[in-house]
């Protein structure tokens, strides 16, 4: 982690569906939270009995609040544990440690129009936005892709939202992305968070539309996608070897041995961890390095990319 | 004179169309235009020739060009029309401009109040280096300087020309050139012809 880390206190647990957990979080010695802006999130470091998971979550309480950190937790079912351990273990009263906000997915402030498109627990960086827009005044419009079962989940924190729209997986029901992006102004941003095939699928559908790049915007979460084969990695800093099971990614493991890697977003986008591969062929997850820069093999990013080869050595 | 040390100073490349499915709009100086240039931008424009509109600016009344045109007489005249395009502009729209620079620079900052982003905006310099010039003294601009030093018309300080450039204001930077010594102005060359 960068900087400082905070000290967290549970204040409250509220599941709001089947596998969706509200949890409160206030500062353990009392007193104000660092403030957050919209799209900001908090790493939290989940300690279980076995081992300890590190993931990164939204903050949803409005920007600038410093009474409480906000998030909601969607229980994966492949979940690599941080999930399932919100969802089972965390109570109220349990401390926690975190890292200061960071924010890698922050409101455009000179865009005209804010033009929004959720996938499932995607949706969380833009609570934050909507209350954000509904301050500021600022023109918006969030379309949401989910279950139909789950279109009212989050009708607390879109009570000020502009245009809402709501779209699942049933004819006459799903969103049309090419004729959404064909008919927006000049000075629109376009921001979207979901699984990587939305995602990928908006991106693609923009350029193909001729949006320029400099305004779409796009927040991965790839942690839950940093498992694979099993595969050794030599720190030969450090000297130590390690292997780097199949349900935790190269970081954690690395961070398993006590060896230093600093790291911010823990999803392949911002950049922190980017680490020297001496030997061995990385399996590149991330979202960070250029094509030449994957090509050239000689930079991993480790939260998030494994190993072809079956061992990898690293400038660490 | 188009190259400079001062990363401000923009960079001009040749005109080609980017195949989007929005509107393609270029704007050309037409008293700049030399021999051959218009067929050549219809060749880098045929891909959108069916999107495309081009509007002539103080062009020769027999000039030809690709697309829907469009004449206009003076680039006040093409900047209001930017400034009330119908609709307002796409996201998937292009701008491309063909001229000088206080030519391109007057219409890519009003299509910047009409919306448009400057990644949406391309520019290839064509004819006179002349300038525009502001004094960062009285704040006026000075048009059409093709001198390293010109006289503010503002407030009549002699202004050394900088390549410095401002693309809110779309000029380049003046500054008083004998504020060290009042009176000690050097020779006037004509550096931006």
């Amino acid at each position: 982690m960068i900087g400082d880390t905070l000290e967290l206190i549970v204040v409250a647990v509220d599941d709001i569906a089947s596998s969706l957990r509200h949890v409160r979080l206030a500062a353990a010695g009392g007193g104000p939270l660092p403030p957050a802006a919209a799209g900001a999130n908090i790493q939290l470091r989940l300690q279980g009995a076995a081992r300890t998971w590190r993931n990164a979550y939204s903050l949803i309480s409005p920007p600038g609040r410093r009474d409480a950190y906000e998030i909601i937790v969607r229980r994966v079912p492949e979940s690599r544990g941080g999930s399932a351990f919100v969802h089972e273990v965390l109570k109220p009263g349990d401390r926690l440690v975190a890292s200061w906000p960071s924010n890698l997915f922050a409101p455009q402030r000179t865009a005209r129009h804010h033009l929004m498109i959720a996938g499932g627990i995607g949706i969380t960086p833009f609570l934050s936005y909507v209350a954000d827009f509904a301050h500021s005044g600022a023109s918006h419009a969030l379309h949401v892709c989910c279950r139909e079962s789950e279109t009212g989940t989050f009708a607390p924190w879109l009570q000020a939202c502009g245009e809402l729209h709501h779209y699942w997986d049933a004819d006459g029901h799903r969103l049309d992305i090419p004729a959404l992006l064909a008919r927006q102004p000049a000075g629109t941003h376009l921001y979207v968070c979901g699984p990587a095939a939305l995602n990928d699928e908006v991106i693609q559908a923009a350029a193909n539309a001729g949006w320029p790049a400099s305004h779409v915007h796009c927040e991965h979460f790839g942690a839950a996608l940093s498992g694979g084969t099993p595969f050794t990695a030599f720190l030969s800093r450090s000297g130590i070897e390690v292997e780097v099971g199949e349900s935790e990614s190269l970081l954690e493991a690395i961070e398993r041995v006590g060896a230093a890697a600093p790291c911010l977003c823990r999803g392949g986008a911002c950049g922190v961890c980017v680490t020297r591969v001496l030997e061995g062929e990385p399996e590149h997850r991330d979202h960070y390095l250029g094509a030449a820069e994957r090509e050239g093999g000689e930079l991993i990013m480790p939260c998030v990319s494994r190993a072809r080869s079956t061992r990898l050595v690293l400038d660490l | 004179m188009m190259q400079s040390q001062i990363v401000s100073r923009p960079r001009y490349r040749d005109l080609a169309a980017e195949d989007t499915a929005g509107t393609h709009l270029l704007i050309v100086e037409g008293d700049t235009l030399a021999a051959g240039q218009m067929a050549a931008l219809a060749t880098a424009f045929a891909v959108v020739a069916a999107r495309l509109q081009t509007w002539l600016v103080s062009a020769p009344a027999t000039a030809l060009a690709p697309g829907r045109v469009r004449r206009l007489h003076t680039v006040e005249e093409a900047r209001t029309a930017l400034e009330h395009i119908e609709d307002g502009f796409g996201i998937a729209d292009r701008l491309y401009l063909q001229g000088t620079e206080p030519f391109m620079w007057s219409l890519a900052t009003a299509a910047g109040r009409a919306g448009l982003s400057p990644t949406q905006i391309r520019m290839q310099h064509a004819g006179s280096l002349k300038r525009r010039v502001w004094c960062t003294h009285c704040h006026q601009t000075t048009e059409n300087v093709t001198t390293n030093i010109a006289t503010c018309a503002g407030c009549a300080r002699a202004l050394l020309v900088r390549d410095h450039f401002s693309r809110r204001l779309g000029a380049f930077m003046g500054v008083m050139v004998d504020a060290e010594v009042p009176g000690e102005v050097p020779q006037r060359e004509e550096v931006f012809r």
